[in-house]
């Protein structure tokens, strides 16, 4: 799942200061599970907008609604029938689903409320770690199922470095050293020696050689 | 400029091998590398220039090796993997090599949260690992990453730090293995104190056969205070300062702490020389440059070899 | 002679509060008449920061919650999930300069139940010196 958190009140305020009907707009999806932009924290920032608006004395309509998923066109379109209303669109979604309302209303400011983070997993409530980079050549097999470019901090592929103490990265002492871990988890299955061999220099193009990627499958078309 | 590297000559001709290190000045007067290098002239063999060691703004090691080896010194070019990628890395080691530089010491490099600009991305296109291997290539198939041919190889004497005393501690000679497999030639390890462990990694070494395969350095630090010691003992990682060296040196007045911290490095060398597998010794004063020369000295190093041409 | 300004407070609490049924409510409503506006809720953890945000945006000068004590909740961890949530709420009041107390929480005492009626006086009480909501903007004199 993406991650995602609230942007400081005072920048979001700062952002939708010229709007006077403003449309907050919710994610039910990677936004939901990390407690950053589903509907419930959808209402929490509306209601704590209108309330600042209200202190403030500001002539200013505050409405709020939620889609399943900001990044589907397909659920995008859904706000055809109320968009006209607003002059602003404040979205709870991460980057690729406030691109997307973007994409779609190209006349209305869409404005993020969230800074997007990292690809990760909900390690445990109210725990997310980041765990992939978004390569293009996934290589946790070799790796044990640990990512050494997402998770060490030096992205070493023959890692360690001479830094780790106790299982701990050297910038900070509560982030897992990622090779301890992958020495670790290739010791379970008995791959250890695996690591004896030099892992090649990374392959960048499939990230960022052809600049920004795109999927096309005609089999998927309409 | 065609002149081999001398440490590689002192190494090759069997003499055990004094290095030292420099660090560049926060700004761009070449005369402090100048000075610094001169109070090691005749002290040591090689002098290690640091890379924006910790990750602060410094004078380039390139730049300063380059000065120093105008000087008629030799320079070992660390070069960390942090702030350059792939095509920086080996049009620097083509640099070096033009310039006479003929020594490199392939590093990871600090993370750049430690230093002065820690909103600078890290690049660590290529790892200390791979980068070793590359300047191999470089120097003995004349080809850089991908195949492509050079139209003249460099000659580089490659060197890789290593870290007996580092988590997981298992795992530090397979690593050590590896960075000699990749083609380092020479090895300079961390600060030692602790000499009983670092004699257990060292026998591990030997009987990996990497002992033969590449010429290990012991890196030593004076202490030049109890404070210090407890410092590092406590406060840097990868570092074994044992407890009795801590009292060794709070059992002195503080005008003798500098002094008992020369002794206690000065018979760690000896110690070092001892053993078998150890090379030479890498002696790293961070701004106590002038205590080399009496560490050297002390430790019966002086004067050091005189080798044909020089 | 005007009428003494008094807060507006709104009550959420878990049904194992004495003397909270819907009869009680009814007398309290009474008693209090727009002062208090009373929510019951099956259990604490129920409570959500939203609802205690839309009572500060609508009518609320203060937004309470009482919970039940530690290792009493029905539902084992609702009370410790109502005291984090209260927690955030207030963070979030802060940060647009609602003074955080008037969002706060009651943990019931083990050995000492107190009825709703008792716990409501208290905790107005408690917000005596609250000023009237900046939010809520209210006909002078």
């Amino acid at each position: 799942m993406i991650t995602a958190e609230q942007k400081p009140i005072s920048e979001i305020r700062g952002m939708i200061k010229p709007y006077r009907r403003i449309l907050v707009l919710g994610c039910a999806s990677c936004v939901a599970e990390c407690a950053a932009g589903g509907q419930k924290e959808t209402a929490m920032l509306a209601s704590t907008l209108r309330m600042k608006a209200k202190m403030e004395n500001e002539d200013v309509a505050i409405e709020e609604y939620t889609l399943d998923r900001q990044c589907v066109n397909d659920f995008v379109v859904r706000l055809d029938d109320i968009i006209d209303k607003y002059d602003a669109v404040l979205s709870l979604a991460c980057g690729a689903g406030v691109q997307a309302v973007a994409e779609m209303y190209q006349e209305i400011p869409i404005i993020p409320a969230l800074n997007t983070e990292f690809l990760g997993e909900t390690r445990a409530q109210g725990l997310w770690v980041e765990n992939c980079l978004g390569c293009g050549d996934c290589i946790l097999y070799y790796f044990g199922g640990v990512c050494p470019l997402a998770r060490c901090s030096k992205q070493l592929f023959n890692g360690p470095c001479g830094g780790s103490v106790n299982g701990k990265c050297e910038i900070n002492r509560e982030v897992p050293c990622a090779w301890q871990t992958i020495i670790d988890r290739l010791a379970k299955f008995g791959a250890l020696d695996r690591l004896e061999t030099i892992y090649p220099p990374k392959n960048w193009a499939k990230k960022q050689g052809g600049g920004p990627r795109k999927i096309v499958r005609e089999d998927q078309e309409k | 400029m065609n002149t081999m590297s001398r440490l590689r000559r002192v190494l090759e001709k069997g003499e055990f091998a004094v290095t030292s290190e420099c660090g560049p000045p926060k700004g761009a007067d070449p005369e402090i590398v100048l000075k610094k290098a001169e109070l090691l002239r005749g002290k040591v063999d090689s002098i290690n220039v640091t890379d924006n060691q910790t990750a602060i703004v410094r004078m380039s090691s390139m730049a300063a090796c380059s000065l120093i080896k105008n000087a008629g010194l030799d320079p070992v070019l660390q070069m960390v993997v942090r702030d350059r990628n792939r095509i920086a890395l080996q049009s620097d080691i083509l640099g070096a090599s033009a310039m006479g530089i003929r020594n490199v010491l392939c590093l990871s490099g600090d993370h750049q949260c430690f230093g002065n600009q820690p909103e600078a991305v890290g690049v660590f296109d290529l790892d200390s690992i791979q980068f070793i291997q590359v300047v191999k290539n470089m120097r003995d198939e004349g080809v850089i990453v991908g195949g492509e041919k050079l139209e003249s190889k460099p000659d580089i004497f490659i060197g890789a730090a290593a870290n007996p005393f580092a988590d997981p501690l298992e795992f530090r000679v397979v690593r050590l293995a590896k960075k000699i497999n990749a083609g380092a030639d020479f090895i300079q390890t961390q600060c030692i104190y602790n000499l009983d462990r670092f004699e257990n990694w060292l026998k591990m070494a030997r009987d990996k056969g990497l002992t033969e395969k590449a010429y290990i350095l012991g890196g030593v630090t004076p202490l030049k205070s109890a404070g210090m010691a407890k410092y590092m003992k406590n406060k840097v990682s990868g570092m074994d300062v044992p407890d009795d060296l801590v009292k060794r040196m709070e059992g002195v007045s503080k005008e003798k702490q500098k002094e008992e911290g020369i002794k206690i490095c000065v018979e760690t060398i000896k110690k070092l020389k001892e053993m078998d597998g150890v090379k030479g010794i890498h002696v790293m004063a961070i701004e106590w440059e002038d205590a080399v020369g009496e560490i050297v000295e002390k430790a019966g190093l002086l004067p050091r070899p005189e080798l044909d041409g020089e | 002679m005007p009428e003494k300004y008094k807060q507006t407070l709104a009550l959420f609490y878990c049904q194992n509060v004495p003397e909270s049924d819907e009869a009680n409510r009814q007398l309290l409503e009474k008693e209090y008449g727009k002062q208090i506006r009373l929510f019951p809720l099956p259990c604490s953890g129920r409570l959500e920061p939203f609802h205690l945000l839309r009572a500060l945006e609508e009518f609320a000068d203060a937004a309470y919650l009482i919970a039940c004590p530690e290792g009493a909740c029905r539902y084992f961890e609702g009370n410790k999930r109502a005291q984090k949530r209260v927690q955030r709420t207030r963070e979030i009041i802060s940060g647009i300069g609602l003074e955080k107390e008037r969002v706060g929480i009651v943990i019931r005492s083990a050995d000492n139940p107190r009825t709703l009626a008792e716990l409501a006086w208290e905790i107005l009480e408690k917000i005596s010196g609250i000023d009237p909501s900046p939010v809520l903007k209210r006909a002078n004199g």
